[in-house]
């Protein structure tokens, strides 16, 4: 049916879509890296300190947002460098390559695909190469298998098992492959030809009488 | 496209009824309807065959291919090969499901008809689910499936098509793009 809202989606590769929900959501996420200068007054507005008088030493360690590391990298490295967190590092790359499907995506950063798309910006990350097959080779073509399988089979079930292990953008995906299953099974039952109240219709009745009275 | 638009593209293709009343051709937009004589068969669209059925006006007669023996020749065909086989109709499964919801007692074994109408769609649906699956895992750039049917196509269709979408973004970030430039200070 056709939608009130038409959701803009998230951007292509290393940049981001400034009007996408899901980007703006997923550059929160933090991003292990260290101060390369000290930082006079700003340790409580990062995390770390007592009171607001307090600076930030060269070389301590910080949990800082994507999108405050993506606007104070700098390619002269005057104020922070950042590292790569530990689920893109070489050690989940072979968990991935071994078997992608049993790791539970959700749990390693609800956004990891589009996080990791993000992380290729840093030219300091070690091999954007490698990074790049994690995403595409291992990653997502292994799990597709998985997904269109569990989104075009389970008809009327409680799907939140299958979902759970999924991040982000595969369950946006998830929802497209039921949605054209319930479409499906809805008109062989007949039920496309009924004709039903719209859902912004039915909010209509809720508002109470005293309300109105003004 | 919903399923019930495809439905309504296939309430075009044309079915014979025989008529319990009689009425002179009749001009449309989209042709001519030929004349109606009580007990001699016509061919119409079958909205006009539906509408007239439910008013009790005429008998339905099957297409030739609505038979069980014809159905399961095409079900073991399909079983067998591994590319899709064309299929006798176009709109197979809209005019089984339209013909046997609304004339089923003008189709002799209307329940066996719907089983194996279903299980050559469950056949077909696999098949394509597989080629998708090799498609993607092979990152190939080019596919061709024929004698696929546009209700197929709906059903896997949004689905295919977005997760395309993100491999080509997850693809296009192996080019080092150039960066935009932004203000120094």
């Amino acid at each position: 049916m056709s939608e009130a809202y038409f959701p803009v989606g998230p951007g292509l590769g290393p940049e981001e879509n400034f009007l996408s929900l899901d980007d703006i959501l997923m550059s929160q996420e933090k991003l292990p890296g260290r101060a390369e200068s000290a930082l006079p007054r700003l340790a409580f507005a990062l995390g770390q300190g007592a009171g607001p008088g307090d600076s930030l030493p060269e070389g301590s360690k910080l949990e800082i947002p994507l999108w405050l590391a993506k606007g104070l990298h700098d390619s002269k490295r005057r104020i922070i460098s950042v590292e790569l967190p530990k689920v893109y590092k070489e050690a989940w790359r072979t968990v991935f390559s071994a078997d992608a499907n049993v790791v539970d995506l959700h749990k390693m950063g609800p956004y990891y695909y589009g996080f990791g798309s993000q992380l290729l910006n840093f030219d300091n990350t070690e091999n954007p190469q490698i990074a790049q097959s994690i995403l595409q080779a291992s990653t997502f073509i292994s799990r597709f298998r998985r997904i269109m399988d569990s989104s075009q089979n389970a008809y009327n079930e409680d799907t939140s098992a299958l979902v759970a292990r999924l991040d982000e953008l595969e369950r946006a995906l998830f929802r497209a492959g039921q949605k054209g299953l319930n479409d499906f099974q809805c008109w062989e039952k007949g039920q496309a030809s009924q004709i039903t109240a719209s859902s912004l219709a039915q909010n209509y009745g809720k508002r109470k009488f005293t309300e109105v009275d003004v | 496209m919903e399923p019930a638009e495809a439905e309504f593209l296939a309430e075009k293709e044309l079915v014979t009824i025989v008529p319990n009343f009689s009425l002179d051709r009749i001009h449309l937009i989209g042709g001519d309807l030929g004349p109606f004589n009580p007990g001699l068969p016509v061919e119409v669209p079958v909205w006009l065959a539906i509408s007239l059925k439910q008013r009790q006006k005429c008998r339905l007669i099957p297409p030739e291919w609505m038979d069980v023996e014809k159905l399961e020749e095409i079900r073991d065909q399909e079983r067998k090969e591994d590319t899709f086989t064309p299929m006798p109709s176009p709109y197979y499964m809209e005019l089984t499901k339209l013909l046997l919801n609304y004339a089923s007692d003008n189709i002799p074994k209307a329940d066996e008809i719907r089983t194996l109408v279903k299980e050559t769609w469950d056949t077909r649906i696999a098949k394509l689910r597989l080629s998708a699956d090799s498609f993607v895992r092979q990152q190939e750039a080019h596919a061709k499936l024929d004698n696929l049917t546009l209700m197929e196509i709906n059903t896997t269709g949004t689905f295919l098509t977005q997760a395309l979408d993100h491999m080509y973004k997850l693809r296009t970030n192996l080019q080092p793009g150039e960066s935009s430039q932004s203000q120094d200070f």
